[in-house]
C-alpha cells in the first residue's frame, strides 16, 4: 500500500484495475486535518488525464514496476529521449509523461535518471533528489542577505520558475530538491 | 437517499459541533436523507445534544442511528455492533468529516473484493477563507477501488465554495434576533435560562437592565486577557458617562474562561461579567446572536458569528510556524470589500485581528499587543459592514442544500 502523502511526480498507483501515474502536483492545502494535494494523474493504459484531490491518509495499491537507470540523451521538441547505458537502447517519453520532472532535467546533465516501466512501457521518470540547475533570470541579487529566508522568483535553464533566496543572481548555479521543487542550496 | 456521517473528535467540541449541525441541517431539507452517525467521542456529542447517551454503542437520536466508533482493534463491542448494522445496510454515501478516516470495519465493508456495490465518499473539509477552498471544492478524489468514488466538499465564505451550514434552529433564532423586540426577548429568556447568576462586580442592580446592555461574548483559546479586560473596562466607563450603553461580558465555559476571569479579577472586577455554564449548541447560537460583539474561536462559532451580522473578532487555531496568520489574512481579505466606506474602521479591525492571532501557541501567559478599544469605538461603522457580509453569506450558499444537490448530481 502507498498513502497519498508518499506520492510524488512519477509515482504510479492503482485505482481498481487501472494504473495511474502522477504527472503534476497542482497544489496543496494544509490544515489541522492534514494535507490535501491536487494531482494531475494519467491513466497509463487509456492515456486519459484527470485532476484529482486526495487527503494525505488515503491508501492505494502499489504497482509492480520495473525501474532502469538511464541518461537523457536529447530533447526533440516535446519528446524526451533516454538511453540505456549498456544496451544503448533508446526510449521516448513526452513532456506530459514527465510532468513536473521535465523542469528538473536537461540533456546537458550527466547524472542517471530512473525510468519507470509498467507492462514493458516507459511511463515516468524520477530524477535524483537533488539536481543542479542554472538561473537564467531573476531580479538582481541582494548582497549581504545570506539568511535564505526571503525568496524571489527565478527562471531556470529548463524554463521552469522556482523561488530562490534574495542573494541569488543570474548565472548562479543552485541545487533543487526535486521532491517539491524547493531551493536546497547554492552550488559552491 | 442514505448518508452516513463519520466524525472523530480531535479536541474540544468543534468537530462534533459541525457534524451535529450538518446532520440537523440535512434532516431539515425537503425529502431528507436517512442518516447514520458514527462518532468516536459520544461524551462530547452529549454535551452539545443532551439526548445522546455517551455510553450506548448504538442508539436513536432525532431519528438518526448513532453508533460509537470504537477504538482501533476493538473487534467486539461498539465496532461489532456498528459493523453488523452497516453490513445489513451497506453504505451508499459516506461523509468523512475533516479527513477523519474510516474505521477498519467500514473499510472492510467498502473494499470487500467480493462486493460489486459502489459507494461515494465525501471528504468534508474544515472551513477556511483561503483561496484553496474555491480550488478544491467539488473536486473529484480517488480511493483504491473504482467502485468507491470520492469527492471533496469545502465550506467557505466565497461564491465558489460550499458556503456555510444554515440549520433551521439557527435561522429561526437569527430571524428573531434581527428585530429589537425579538432580541430583547431572546436576551431575557437567555438570562432566565442561565439561572440566578451573579453578575460579579456589579450586583443585582445590573441584572434588571441586563437585556439592554452592550453584550460581548468571549470564547477563545487560552491567553492573557489583561489588555482586553482593560479596554472593555475603559469602554464601560465611557458608557457610564453617557457615551453609550452599559457593558455586559458573557464568558463561555472552556479554555478562555479561567484566563478571562483571572484578568478581570486582577483588574478589580471593574465590569459586569457572567461566567456562562456549558451550553447546548442551540443555546450557544443564541448567545452569539444576542451579543453586540463576539470574540470567537475555531470553526462553528466563527461561522455563526459571521452569519450573525454583528462585529466580531475571530481567533484562529494556533498552528506551527504561525500558519494561522495565513488563515486570518485570508479572512480579512474576505471582509475588506465590505468596508469600502469605512477604511479606518477596517484598519482598526485588521490591527486587532493580527495582534490577537500572532502567537506561537495558546496558554494563560500568552499576551499580545491587541487593542479592542479602537474597534469598539468605531462600532457604528463596523455594524453595517458586518451586516452586509452576513447578507452575502446568507445569499451565497446553504451548505446542506448544496451538498445534497451535489450528491444527487454525482451519485
Amino acid at each position: 500500500m502507498v498513502v497519498t502523502s508518499q506520492l510524488r511526480t512519477g509515482s504510479v498507483f492503482k485505482v481498481g484495475n487501472d494504473a495511474l501515474v502522477v504527472q503534476k502536483i497542482l497544489g496543496q492545502k494544509t490544515g489541522r486535518a492534514g494535507t490535501v494535494t491536487r494531482f494531475r494523474v494519467k491513466n497509463i493504459v487509456t492515456g486519459q488525464t484527470s485532476d484529482v484531490a486526495c487527503d494525505s491518509g488515503e491508501k492505494f495499491e502499489s504497482v509492480d514496476l520495473d525501474i532502469f537507470q538511464m541518461k537523457l540523451s536529447y530533447i526533440d521538441g516535446e519528446t524526451y529521449v533516454f538511453m540505456e547505458q549498456e544496451t544503448f537502447e533508446q526510449y521516448e517519453l513526452t513532456k506530459d509523461d514527465l510532468g513536473d520532472n521535465a523542469g528538473y532535467i536537461s540533456a546537458d546533465d550527466d547524472y542517471p535518471i530512473e525510468i519507470t516501466f509498467y507492462d514493458g512501457k516507459p511511463v515516468g521518470v524520477t530524477p535524483p533528489i537533488l539536481v543542479e540547475r542554472t538561473i537564467t533570470y531573476c531580479e538582481p541579487g541582494v548582497k549581504g542577505d545570506t539568511s535564505g529566508k526571503t525568496f524571489k522568483p527565478a527562471t531556470l535553464d529548463t524554463g521552469i520558475e522556482v523561488t530562490v533566496p534574495l542573494f541569488c543572481d543570474i548565472g548562479t548555479r543552485i541545487k533543487l530538491d526535486t521532491r517539491d521543487g524547493t531551493f536546497a542550496e547554492r552550488v559552491k | 437517499m442514505d448518508i452516513d456521517i463519520l466524525c472523530k473528535v480531535i479536541d474540544n467540541f468543534g468537530d462534533i459541533g459541525v457534524a451535529f449541525r450538518l446532520a440537523r441541517s440535512l434532516s431539515e431539507l425537503p425529502d431528507p436523507p436517512r442518516l447514520r452517525l458514527v462518532v468516536d467521542d459520544l461524551a462530547a456529542f452529549a454535551a452539545l445534544e443532551p439526548a445522546v447517551d455517551p455510553d450506548a454503542a448504538c442508539q436513536s437520536v432525532r431519528g438518526w442511528e448513532v453508533y460509537r466508533w470504537g477504538g482501533e482493534g476493538e473487534v467486539a463491542g461498539a465496532n461489532a455492533e456498528a459493523a453488523a448494522a452497516f453490513r445489513a445496510r451497506r453504505p451508499s454515501i459516506v461523509i468523512e468529516c475533516f479527513a477523519c478516516g474510516r474505521p477498519d470495519w467500514l473499510e472492510a465493508i467498502l473494499f470487500d473484493p467480493a462486493s460489486d456495490k459502489g459507494c461515494l465518499i465525501i471528504d468534508f473539509e474544515h472551513l477556511s477563507a483561503e483561496k484553496y477552498a474555491e480550488d478544491f471544492h467539488r473536486m473529484l478524489s480517488l480511493t483504491r477501488s473504482s467502485l468507491v468514488r470520492k469527492a471533496m466538499f469545502l465550506p467557505g465564505f466565497a461564491a465558489l465554495t460550499g458556503g456555510l451550514i444554515m440549520d433551521g434552529s439557527f435561522e429561526r433564532a437569527r430571524t428573531r434576533a434581527s428585530s429589537d423586540a425579538g432580541r430583547r426577548d431572546m436576551r431575557r429568556e437567555l438570562l432566565a435560562d442561565i439561572g440566578p447568576v451573579s453578575l460579579a462586580g456589579s450586583g443585582d442592580a445590573t441584572i434588571a437592565g441586563a437585556e439592554e446592555s452592550f453584550w460581548i461574548c468571549v470564547f477563545s483559546y487560552e491567553r492573557d486577557y489583561s489588555r482586553v479586560v482593560a479596554d472593555l473596562a475603559e469602554y464601560g466607563l465611557r458608557s457610564a458617562s453617557g457615551a453609550g450603553r452599559p457593558i455586559l461580558v458573557l464568558v463561555a465555559a472552556g479554555k478562555s474562561s479561567d484566563c478571562f476571569l483571572a484578568a478581570w479579577s486582577a483588574a478589580g472586577e471593574s465590569l459586569p461579567v457572567i461566567a456562562l455554564p456549558f451550553l447546548a449548541q442551540e443555546h450557544w447560537d443564541e448567545i452569539i446572536l444576542a451579543s453586540d460583539f463576539s470574540i470567537v474561536r475555531g470553526e462553528d462559532s466563527w461561522a455563526r458569528a459571521a452569519l450573525s451580522g454583528r462585529p466580531f473578532l475571530w481567533q484562529a487555531y494556533p498552528q506551527e510556524d504561525r500558519h494561522q496568520m495565513v488563515k486570518v489574512a485570508a479572512f480579512l481579505d474576505r471582509l475588506r470589500p465590505y468596508f469600502a466606506d469605512s477604511a479606518e474602521a477596517f484598519s482598526a479591525l485588521e490591527a486587532l485581528y493580527l495582534a490577537f492571532n500572532d502567537r506561537e501557541g495558546d496558554g494563560p501567559d500568552e499576551a499580545g499587543p491587541e487593542r479592542l478599544l479602537p474597534v469598539l469605538s468605531r462600532y457604528s461603522e463596523l455594524l453595517p459592514a458586518f451586516q452586509a457580509f452576513s447578507a452575502f453569506l446568507s445569499r451565497n450558499a446553504d451548505l446542506a442544500s448544496g451538498l445534497l444537490t451535489f450528491l444527487r448530481e454525482i451519485v
